[in-house]
């Protein structure tokens, strides 16, 4: 999706670098990077303990995608930025070119209105959600924007703005 | 790698008498296999069950997509072969995801429904939130904050400190802490959401930072264990059925040295001259009236109790009397007015107290109000405060 304001817009906040083969070293990086970034960039938002637990599932998920790549070389980026009431966060990871293919077309579907019902079949279908339906989940439950950044070959540069502040806390 | 990491940080469970499947904690497995004692205690409580199931994720933090689908797709395949089950899954509504997520559910499935469990919450809660009572909450605290500023620092309040208020209404008594001792910082915890979108407008408009204002349930709390040097939690303990839940949970958020700061009235010794029994009358029956709806407002005294069976250590306990000699005795009358409102004008009604009863029991708030604004006449309102550590 196209995301209207540029980059320039958004504060860096923190950013967490490593070496993908010792990312892939263990699962539990997953939840331990989403854990501390969710807890250092929550405390001055309006309810900084639901940010936290909302902004860490989001950016868990968005490791474990990382963590399926098949490109084992390379560093994984992480990196928290903010804009007003909007958060960002920028994953690059290494990974394959048809891997980069894939996430393209995954990315591109991410539109229209069909996309809870895409995501529901999903749960009711497959045995373990795939990468597409993982980012899609983003979008739907958590209103995520996805879009891809061209980077140099063999990495991939997910880009996804948050806007968890005007996330509804009552359910609709 | 840490041998701690290792642990599972979920649990799940099924009470056969509830007929009721539990999961809570973090959920983050990289594959099903390792869900699969769970997804088995899954299956085996649905084989064992008749007419619902109920599905208890309250305590749910985080669940990733493998999880999610897994747990998902047992529930939606027994819904297919065993069209004489409902699903109710209890969400709360503390944990912003789960109640959404869980929520799709039901569009696939209409035997699976979603409940958010803390809809309903204490006893008394609707009689606080909806009574008009914002207002005095804040002068409730302006009174007592003269005394507790000077009866802080025995119990642990000291600048730098990092601390939580938890059940912290309009939170004003962060904003008079902010102040007063600058702590590096406060979180403080509600489960009203009008109070804390007007603790927020306040903090806003005086252009207060560093109040970590948030939604929650203190019996059930998102907050880390072991991180605040003092929690504190005022006038509340004693709105609660079971008091004790929520001195475990302030326990485990406290860190091992830290302190658990709670304040509580003893209402039947409101007390006032002239007219003193009149007065007396009303607030004995204030207590029992509190304990048709199962609230402890003589909880006070008993404070010491409360925290040695908790766990603490070192307890200090101590007491002051509120007085209409303290500032304004406008501000004691208007208190009082505020009560009448509530305990009279809408808890004596709802337990359906007849009109001649109504009317006594408002007698002696008129006369507690008489005896605050007398010129000659005292008026007082008694709080205990008791503090105790956590053992290292
Ligand atoms: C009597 S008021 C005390 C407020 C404040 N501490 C003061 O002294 O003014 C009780 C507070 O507890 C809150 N409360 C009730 N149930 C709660 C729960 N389960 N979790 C957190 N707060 C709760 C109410 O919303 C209310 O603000």
């Amino acid at each position: 999706m196209i995301v209207a304001s540029r980059d320039t817009d958004f504060g860096p906040m923190i950013q967490v670098d490593m070496e993908i083969k010792s990312f892939l070293s263990m699962w539990l990086y997953c939840d331990q990077i989403s854990s501390y970034l969710a807890r250092m960039v929550s405390h001055n938002r309006s309810d900084s303990v639901r940010h936290s637990n909302l902004f860490s599932s989001v950016a868990n998920e968005l490791l474990e995608v990382a963590f399926r790549t098949r490109h084992p070389d390379g560093e994984l980026a992480c990196r928290v930025s903010r804009q007003g009431r909007v958060d960002r966060i920028e994953l690059t990871f290494p990974c394959t070119p048809e891997e980069r293919q894939f996430y393209r077309e995954a990315l591109s579907q991410i539109v229209g209105s069909a996309t809870g019902d895409r995501y529901m079949n999903s749960v009711s279908g497959d045995l373990s959600p795939s990468r597409e339906v993982v980012l899609l989940e983003l979008a739907v439950d958590y209103k995520a924007k996805l879009r891809l950044e061209e980077t140099e070959a063999d990495t991939i540069k997910l880009v996804v703005d948050l806007p968890l502040e005007d996330l509804p806390s009552e359910p609709v | 790698m840490n041998p701690y990491d290792l642990i599972p940080r979920f649990r799940a469970q099924y009470d056969t008498n509830n007929q009721e499947f539990s999961i809570s904690g973090v959920v983050r497995p990289q594959s099903i296999d390792e869900l699969a004692p769970s997804l088995t205690l899954l299956k085996e409580s649905i084989a064992r069950v008749r007419g619902i199931l109920y599905v208890n994720i309250r305590r749910l933090t985080q669940m990733n997509n493998t999880a999610f689908h897994a747990f998902s797709r047992v529930i939606i395949d027994a819904c297919r072969t065993r069209p004489d089950l409902k699903f109710v899954v209890i969400t709360s509504s503390v944990v912003g995801w789960t109640t959404r997520k869980f929520g799709r559910l039901h569009g696939l499935e209409p035997n699976i429904t979603v409940e958010e469990y803390d809809s309903q919450f204490y006893p008394g809660q609707s009689f606080l939130e909806e009574g008009g009572f914002i207002p005095i909450l804040r002068t409730q605290t302006k009174m007592t904050w003269r005394h507790e500023r000077k009866i802080l620092p025995r119990h642990g309040m000291q600048p730098g400190i990092v601390m939580a208020d938890i059940c912290c209404g309009i939170g004003d008594f962060a904003v008079l802490v902010q102040k007063e001792f600058q702590p590096a910082r406060i979180v403080a915890l509600d489960h009203s959401r009008s109070s804390l979108d007007y603790a927020r407008s306040v903090a806003a408009d005086f252009d207060i930072r560093g109040i970590e204002y948030t939604y929650g349930d203190a019996s059930e709390m998102l907050l880390e264990e072991d991180q605040f040097d003092l929690v504190t939690c005022r006038h509340s303990l004693q709105i609660f059925n079971r008091p004790e839940l929520i001195l475990k949970e302030l326990f485990r958020i406290c860190r091992p040295g830290g302190r658990v700061y709670i304040t509580n009235e003893k209402n039947s010794h409101c007390l006032g001259e002239p007219r003193a029994d009149s007065i007396q009358w009303t607030y004995n029956e204030v207590a029992k009236l509190f304990k048709h709806f199962e609230m402890d407002v003589e909880l006070g005294p008993k404070s010491r109790r409360y925290l040695i069976e908790a766990g603490f250590e070192d307890i200090r306990v101590e007491s002051f009397m509120v007085t209409n000699g303290d500032g304004d005795p406008q501000d004691f009358a208007d208190v009082i007015t505020a009560w009448e409102n509530v305990y009279a004008g809408d808890m004596a009604v709802r337990r359906g107290d007849d009109p001649e009863m109504i009317e006594r029991f408002r007698q002696g708030f008129q006369d507690h109000i008489f005896a605050a604004l007398h010129p000659k006449g005292y008026a007082g309102w008694p709080i205990w405060v008791a503090s105790g550590r956590k053992p290292s």
